[in-house]
């Protein structure tokens, strides 16, 4: 939905479970995306807490932690939704004089709809759902309700499994075969896949070093850097502002994707784009792991279009000091507005190849997989 | 949404002697004119939730507070008023009445409560963590001036009933709870949990509010095994706090032992992948951190996890556990928080209802409550006070900083300031009375006075 569009805000305000304050300043280019005060969203959605519509508690509490930031992540949050529209379909009986698809349908939508209102879906969780509603409307109408009920939830169980936990281990064998002994591997911020890969290679006895770049607000990178470092890595740890002076001895780049496009963008966190033309400024070799789920047929140029913006405050701090507040009372002036994006575009001439659970792929045949694997959306 | 909420209503309580007697059980005293029982209904209903089951000790109060209920609140609530035997205790109430509990969550509510803290928010904190229990925790309120209360050498409940509680760096989890009579004594921390944690905020100005959020499954578990608990906040809540880094309630984390064969394996290193996604995309919390050891093996130490909702500052919260308590809540209901009472107040900033007579030159000062049916005598003056229905005050009467019941009699001449008057009272001419309360239907001689005493009827 485009926020610019006043009738349709005030539309979508009636209907809305969770109680949105916009925030008074707002970056004029950004107004089509959805801003909200973050300070508010989290109390008035825990006092409405008995007032909803019977929302499945599952779903509420997932919906609560993407509020709070409990968690992040492509593939966790997929996994989350799916687990609790797993136990929400379970516990779910179907009112008299319905149609059991209609009803289920109509009832996804709307925790659907109560989980944007947290936090907009990311790419990969809007193709689960997808599968989902496809898996509903296909069930054939000779089962009685407790099968049909199983039946999903075995779909939701296959599809974690095969698109995300074994998709992951697949791409992660690939992958390790590009890894020599004597590399010097860069990663930036935080993705789950890349985390196994270089795990897995570290079992199979390969030697090799990591840099991990982060950026603030979220430094992600640092969770990962206390991970790997536990399980024995050797980790050089740095922020985004001194990639350029790091990428020299970089011999391979590994990163993570939120999703990627037709045209062969990567859309994923914010700095990767940078991260990707530092290296291939200086000819080192970039490869994106990413499960074919994340595939999406929209292309985009930019990252303005699409995009999701954060808490603008999280900018001007800094976490665990609290003496370090420059902005103080210019955070309330006109003519100063904050920007927090949380994801970018990589144009894809800087991505040499794509480990995906279909193989290892070049980012000009990522249009391919999607029209020939994810007919009406089975991802067969 | 799963809950179900449980009101505690308590009984007889000797601490509230004399206000309480045999005809009005604690949960039935009057607060600005209104049971102190119906605040807590009056919340719940606010937030949509309907089926309620009341718990009152000793069956001859549970008749008359069903009665109560049942003509007050006939289609908005559904509630069901269970008696249990006197001076159980709360976890005693609660096991007599455990085959009633249904749901997966129980929402433990204190019937003396008088508060505007939304239960949706401790039942979403609950969830959101998927805790154990958790605690509702507010600023302690503002008690009145201690010297004008119930006099200290009598009544040795005067200070509000103190708590250490020890908090984590984000205030979600409760780390440690002590309260009332182990203040004297050392005060014992668990090194477990402080190794876990790292850092931990111990806070002396925060009051529980009795308002619980509690996992059945877990609630009858611990009630069973543990015979002996009497009281959740004295021994239930303790116990579920020093024991959530060693966990005995749960089999919370213990992976499950599958068949046989290659689908154990393959499907056992699935789901620790799965959850190792989860894990590492998410903000543990201490408790997961502790589960999965040093070394990141699997868990071996089962944990749960013991929640805290910590109020606004600019909500109200105060418990009827004491005269004190009384006195106070009155005040604050007809004063600051005059949202709660439901009244709307006159633009002099006090209420006086319609049927109320005045007499001449009387003045009603602000913060005031005037009930039904009520007639003052000329030249008489009420500051700060509540006054019941029906009552026939004389003239020239003072009435400060007190609370006077239904179906009162003030002669002329008398002075109140700072007393309780229970209801069917007959103060005579010229009486004083200076912090003091007077039980139900006593008859205070003319010219008497009295300071800082307790008046009831002898029970026959």
């Amino acid at each position: 939905m485009q926020f610019d569009d006043k009738s349709r805000v005030e539309k979508a305000k009636k209907r809305a479970v969770v109680n949105q304050t916009e925030v008074r300043n707002r970056v004029e280019l950004f107004r089509h995306l959805p801003q909200y005060e973050h300070g508010t969203q989290l109390p008035d959605l825990e006092s409405k807490f008995f007032r909803n519509d019977p929302m499945h508690r599952a779903v509420y509490k997932v919906g609560l932690q993407y509020l709070a930031g409990d968690i992040t992540g492509g593939n966790a949050r997929c996994i989350a939704m799916l687990q609790a529209f797993s136990e929400a379909i379970r516990d779910y009986t179907t009112p008299a004089e319905k149609t059991l698809t209609r009803d289920l349908t109509a009832k996804i939508g709307s925790y659907v709809s109560f989980l944007i209102e947290c936090r907009p879906l990311s790419i990969s969780m809007g193709n689960a759902i997808r599968f989902l509603k496809n898996r509903i409307a296909k069930l054939p109408l000779t089962l009685s309700e407790s099968e049909a009920k199983t039946s999903l939830c075995l779909d939701i169980d296959r599809f974690i499994n095969e698109k995300i936990i074994l998709a992951d281990r697949v791409i992660v064998r690939h992958a390790s075969t590009k890894i020599r002994d004597g590399d010097v591997l860069l990663t930036y911020g935080s993705s789950c896949v890349v985390e196994m890969l270089l795990s897995h290679a570290l079992e199979l006895g390969k030697k090799f070093h990591v840099v991990i770049v982060d950026s603030r607000p979220k430094l992600e990178g640092q969770s990962l850097l206390r991970r790997l470092v536990a399980n024995g890595l050797n980790c050089t740890y740095t922020h985004l502002n001194a990639v350029s002076y790091i990428m020299h001895e970089v011999t391979r780049v590994f990163l993570g994707a939120s999703s990627i496009l037709s045209n062969g963008t990567v859309y994923s966190r914010v700095g990767t784009a940078a991260v990707a033309m530092v290296a291939n400024a200086f000819s080192v070799p970039v490869l994106i792991c990413c499960e074919a789920y994340k595939f999406h047929e929209r292309v985009q140029l930019d990252s303005i279009c699409f995009n999701e913006l954060g808490d603008p405050q999280a900018v001007a701090k800094v976490s665990g000091r609290g003496d370090v507040n420059y902005l103080g009372s210019l955070g309330n002036k006109d003519n100063l507005q904050l920007l927090n994006l949380m994801y970018d575009a990589t144009p894809s001439e800087y991505i040499s190849m794509i480990v995906t659970d279909y193989g290892m792929i070049p980012p000009t045949s990522v249009p391919v997989i999607v029209r020939e694997y994810c007919r009406d959306q089975l991802w067969i | 949404m799963d809950f179900q909420v449980v009101v505690l209503a308590g009984g007889f309580s000797k601490k509230l002697v004399p206000l309480v007697s045999k005809e009005v059980p604690k949960a039935l005293l009057p607060v600005a004119n209104r049971p102190v029982l119906s605040y807590v209904l009056d919340l719940l209903e606010q937030s949509n939730l309907k089926d309620l089951i009341v718990v009152v000790e000793g069956s001859d109060a549970a008749f008359r507070v069903g009665g109560w209920i049942s003509a007050a609140y006939l289609d908005r609530l559904h509630v069901d008023v269970a008696p249990v035997p006197e001076d159980i205790g709360t976890a005693g109430a609660l096991r007599a009445i455990s085959h009633h509990l249904t749901a997966r969550d129980i929402l433990v509510v204190s019937g003396d409560l008088v508060s505007d803290v939304p239960p949706g928010a401790v039942a979403a904190a609950h969830r959101r963590h998927d805790a154990v229990v958790t605690a509702t925790l507010c600023s302690n309120p503002v008690s009145g001036p201690a010297d004008s209360g119930s006099s200290g050498a009598k009544d040795k409940t005067k200070k509000p009933g103190r708590n250490i509680i020890g908090l984590d760096p984000s205030r979600q989890f409760l780390l440690h709870i002590a309260a009332g009579a182990e203040l004297e004594k050392d005060l014992r921390v668990q090194k477990s949990i402080l190794r876990a944690v790292g850092e931990m905020e111990l806070r002396a100005d925060l009051m529980d509010a009795h308002l619980y959020a509690i996992k059945r499954s877990v609630l009858l578990e611990v009630l069973d095994q543990k015979e002996t608990f009497q009281s959740i906040k004295k021994d239930v809540l303790p116990y579920l706090v020093r024991s959530q880094l060693k966990s005995e309630v749960l089999s919370n984390g213990a992976p499950q032992v599958e068949e046989n064969g290659n689908d154990k394996v393959n499907s056992q290193s699935k789901r620790i992948t799965q959850s190792q996604i989860l894990a590492n995309a998410s903000n543990r919390s201490f408790h997961e951190l502790y589960a999965f050891g040093p070394d990141g093996s699997a868990s071996a130490r089962r944990t749960h996890k013991c929640c805290v909702y910590i109020a606004n500052n600019n909500k109200y919260c105060a418990r009827l556990n004491s005269i004190q308590a009384f006195s106070d809540i009155n005040r604050d209901v007809t004063g600051e928080a005059n949202h709660l009472s439901g009244y709307s107040f006159s633009a002099h900033n006090n209420l006086i209802h319609p049927s109320a007579e005045l007499g001449s030159k009387t003045t009603v000062g602000p913060h005031c409550l005037l009930g039904e049916g009520s007639q003052m005598g000329d030249k008489c003056s009420v500051k700060r006070s509540v006054i019941g229905r029906h009552c026939r005050i004389g003239s020239s009467v003072k009435i400060v900083n007190s609370v006077v019941m239904d179906h009162v009699t003030i002669g002329d001449g008398c002075s109140v300031q700072g007393s309780v008057v229970c209801s069917n009272v007959q103060l005579q001419e010229r009486v004083t009375l200076k912090d003091c309360q007077v039980g139900a239907s006593y008859v205070v001689t003319a010219g008497s006075e009295y300071r800082g005493e307790s008046l009831a009827k002898k029970e026959k």
